[in-house]
């Protein structure tokens, strides 16, 4: 017989209606054998007792439904970043809020880089410092022999300095769209979008497929998710060539590994292939790696109007977004998928583009009988009660970007939707009174993955000048603690294993130093995270 | 590098799969986003696996995964290099921002955007609310429009009120690897009579680089492309490649030697007019 560990803690939050609270749980094989008091596995045997707990509150493992892989390796390159932010192995980098400060950052760590290495920063966004803009010319100021390029936070644009510029052979003759020149006609700098950024990346290594998927990458966004108490993650948006997944598998396969991670295999190409191979890869699953799902997007980002959105669009006039897929490939992926049983994490930021794939999923459905398929619309950004209440009807989840509210609400309003629209962004209120499956998700590296956070943000929907975006569509902290345990584990049809501290559940928790059933609304963000425990093996930070 | 892009059910697949069957004697690279529609003659078939299919004529078809750019990169990598690089853009694309990359990177040159439109379905799509804006796109962006299917007279009028590049609609693949390729074709035995127009000049301009701008950009229209090494009025060398579009001039290097060639599709252009523009242009 396996042994039989009791954990003690202050506090246990099991998210369980039958015990919600209880001082000890009791693991066995990593599962989870009995919950309540110090004689609660008594009947099972005679247990070991564990007391690395006891000061701690529990709660179950949180649960990140949106997120990036490259979340944890983006820490390779320096942060330059507007708002505080902790890296993987826990060092808080402060945020930066003028140019200056940006130039010193880079200064003290050029000093430290071996000769002939780039020196590359990632997080930089100019909508934050308005006024001058950050040029080769500040980057010289660090170095006019080592390449600089600093990466800025949507991945979509890069500033660089002239050592870099002449590595892609950038000047006055260059005539290239997105190579941005000054007045005179010399580059500033600043590159834009990837067919300019790319003989830069080239040259420098920078290399996004390696980002997510070495090993060092998926260790890193291993402690990434420990910092912020999460067991299980996804990545979503994954090639899974065969090479990458044999790493996965190994690195996850060990047995300390603390974290269960939920990849989406990246749509493309023929559905009819795309479903079989999903279907391939859901075969290979194992207790901490997840396959079987599929990611599409299907349009772009609302901050960058790229969003397909209904009338009346876009405030500034500009023209209405892009499609990543054409709305009836779209429809025939879905009916391929939905047909074959595979999964659907779909990415939706405008009105427009959720609307196009309720139709999809629902046509899909007409054809196809499969009642708990959970199929999960991503973002959601801007569904209203009309579109959540389809979702209800068809059994589709929502996994809404609550995150957003706080970074780019106030842009919201003034630059993309305007006020009405925007106060009825991301509308968790709204999904869970349609009575739909939710999470509320951080699109890491995209803002930083918390799920305490993101909860503080569902139930304040406070933006950064302090404006409260949408009284209605706040919710309880209860139903956030639920969003970023139960709720998110719906959308991965996984809540039969994770998601509450209930018997017959995988030994999965976040090990808190504050109880967040106690803490006042505004401040549950400033919980502090202990660690985790993972299919009964604590790993405390 | 070209880009081919075109709306789901262009025939962009079609195009491709003849492409790469053409006896063009070139060794094309062909990076797909449907690689399962890719459909070669069992007789050239050197090698298949999971992303690649190799030709017995060189020619090389992959996929090119979710990240479209990593794959131009790795083609890059790849020795010995293809003589030339086509990218499949997916139909709902913005092919310039893809192409843009030929013009960006210093080991690739831009050998243009190829939309393929459907002759029948064209003036229906590009009314659509929903993709019309980005079909139009396409076609805006185009330096060559290929037209799959016969299309009808209302068909072709849609075409061209978007389009400010050549119409084509009754192009062999073979003229639109000539067209595009950046290596002269190896003579090829069985080829047909030449369905293109080609033209050479000493490349001896009496204007300066800005004359020589404006003369390219008022080049006939069939002229698809026109490369080579311009001595200017001032004793410079201008290296020139204008593709469609796309103009470049950029100073040669030490040991130029000047020489200038074009080639259009022999249906849209004559040695004629290509002589009389240059001829012009020479009076400046």
């Amino acid at each position: 017989m396996s042994e039989i560990t009791v954990f003690q803690a202050r506090k246990i939050i099991t998210m369980d209606r039958t015990r919600p609270h209880a001082t000890h749980v009791a693991v066995r094989d990593g599962h989870i054998l009995a919950v309540g008091d110090a004689a609660c596995a008594d009947a099972w045997g005679t247990p070991r007792h564990d007391t690395r707990l006891a000061d701690a509150i529990v709660m179950p493992g949180l649960v990140e439904g949106h997120a990036h892989m490259m979340a944890g390796a983006i820490w390779d390159y320096a942060y330059m970043g507007y708002h505080d932010r902790i890296d993987p192995r826990g060092a808080l980098w402060k945020g930066l809020d003028t140019l200056d400060a940006v130039v010193a950052r880079l200064q003290e760590i050029e000093a430290t880089l071996p000769e002939g290495a780039p020196l590359i920063g990632w997080g930089f966004d100019p909508i934050f410092l308005p006024g001058e803009r950050l040029g080769a010319l500040h980057l010289d100021r660090v170095s006019t022999t080592r390449p600089i390029a600093i990466l800025f936070s949507n991945f979509h644009l890069m500033c660089v300095n002239s050592a870099a510029l002449d590595m892609a052979g950038y000047d006055g003759g260059t005539n290239v769209e997105g190579v941005v020149k000054a007045g005179d006609g010399a580059p500033t700098g600043e590159l834009q979008e990837m067919a300019a950024m790319f003989p830069i990346m080239r040259r420098l290594g920078i290399d996004f497929r390696a980002l997510s998927q070495r090993e060092s990458a998926i260790r890193s966004y291993a402690e990434v998710a420990r910092r912020a108490g999460v067991t299980t993650v996804t990545d979503l948006f994954s090639q899974l060539e065969d090479e990458d997944l044999a790493t996965m598998l190994s690195v996850t396969d060990e047995a300390d590994f603390p974290l269960r991670i939920v990849p989406a295999l990246a749509a493309m190409g023929d559905p009819v292939a795309l479903a079989e191979r999903a279907l391939a890869l859901k075969a290979r699953s194992t207790d901490k790696l997840r396959l079987g799902a599929v990611k599409l997007m299907t349009d772009g980002s609302i901050q960058g109007w790229t969003a397909r959105v209904k009338w009346p669009g876009y405030v500034g006039g500009q023209p209405n977004g892009l499609w990543n897929m054409a709305p009836e490939q779209i429809a025939e992926t879905c009916a391929a998928l939905h047909a074959a049983g595979v999964q659907m994490h779909i990415h939706v930021n405008g009105d427009e583009a959720s609307e196009v794939v309720i139709d999809a999923l629902e046509a899909a459905m007409r054809q196809a009988s499969w009642p708990d398929h959970r199929h999960v619309l991503q973002h959601g950004q801007m569904m209203g009660a009309d579109q959540f209440q389809r979702c209800a009807k068809l059994g589709i989840a929502v996994n809404l970007f609550a995150n957003h509210l706080w970074y780019f609400g106030d842009q919201h309003v003034a630059l993309t939707i305007g006020q009405d629209r925007a106060e009825r962004m991301d509308a968790v209120r709204s999904a869970l009174d349609a009575g739909l499956s939710v999470g509320i998700h951080s699109d890491a590296p995209v803002t930083p993955m918390g799920p305490l956070f993101t909860a503080w943000c569902a139930i304040n929907r406070v933006t950064m000048s302090g404006r409260t975006l949408g009284h209605a569509q706040k919710i309880t902290l209860p139903e956030a603690l639920h969003a970023i345990t139960l709720g998110a584990a719906r959308t991965l049809k996984m809540d039969g294993e994770i998601g509450s501290i209930t018997v017959g559940k995988r030994a999965d928790f976040a090990v808190l130093a504050q109880d967040p059933t106690k803490a006042a609304p505004e401040a549950l963000r400033d919980i502090t995270v202990l660690g985790t425990v993972v299919g009964g093996r604590v790993h405390l930070l | 590098m070209t880009v081919i892009t075109g709306y789901l059910g262009a025939g962009k697949t079609t195009l491709i799969n003849r492409l790469l069957a053409e006896p063009h004697g070139l060794r094309l690279l062909v990076m797909v986003n449907d690689f399962g529609a890719i459909n070669v003659d069992e007789s050239l078939l050197d090698s298949r696996d999971e992303d690649t299919i190799a030709l017995s004529n060189g020619c090389v078809c992959c996929t090119m995964g979710a990240d479209l750019f990593m794959a131009i990169g790795d083609v890059l990598d790849r020795r010995p290099r293809p003589d030339h690089l086509i990218v499949e853009a997916s139909g709902i694309s913005e092919p310039a921002r893809i192409a843009n990359v030929a013009l960006a990177e210093p080991d690739l040159s831009y050998a243009g955007i190829v939309t393929v439109v459907d002759g029948q379905s064209f003036a229906q799509l590009h009314g659509d609310a929903r993709v019309g804006p980005q079909v139009r796109t396409q076609v805006d962006q185009a330096d060559l429009v290929w037209v799959s299917k016969e299309p009808d007279d209302t068909q072709l009028a849609a075409i061209a009120k978007v389009a400010s590049a050549p119409v084509v609609s009754d192009g062999s693949p073979t003229a639109l690897v000539h067209l595009v390729a950046d290596k002269p074709p190896k003579a090829a035995p069985h080829a047909p009579h030449a369905t293109y127009t080609s033209w050479a000049c000493n490349g001896v301009f009496a204007g300066d680089i800005h004359d020589l701008k404006q003369a390219l950009a008022a080049r006939p229209p069939g002229l698809f492309r026109v490369k080579g090494t311009v001595l200017d009025a001032n004793g410079k060398m201008w290296i020139v490649q204008a593709v469609g579009q796309q103009i470049a001039v950029t100073a040669a290097g030490d040991g130029a030697q000047a020489g200038l060639v074009g080639i259009g599709l022999a249906a849209h252009l004559d040695k004629a007019s290509v002589e009389a523009w240059w001829s012009t242009a020479l009076r400046v």
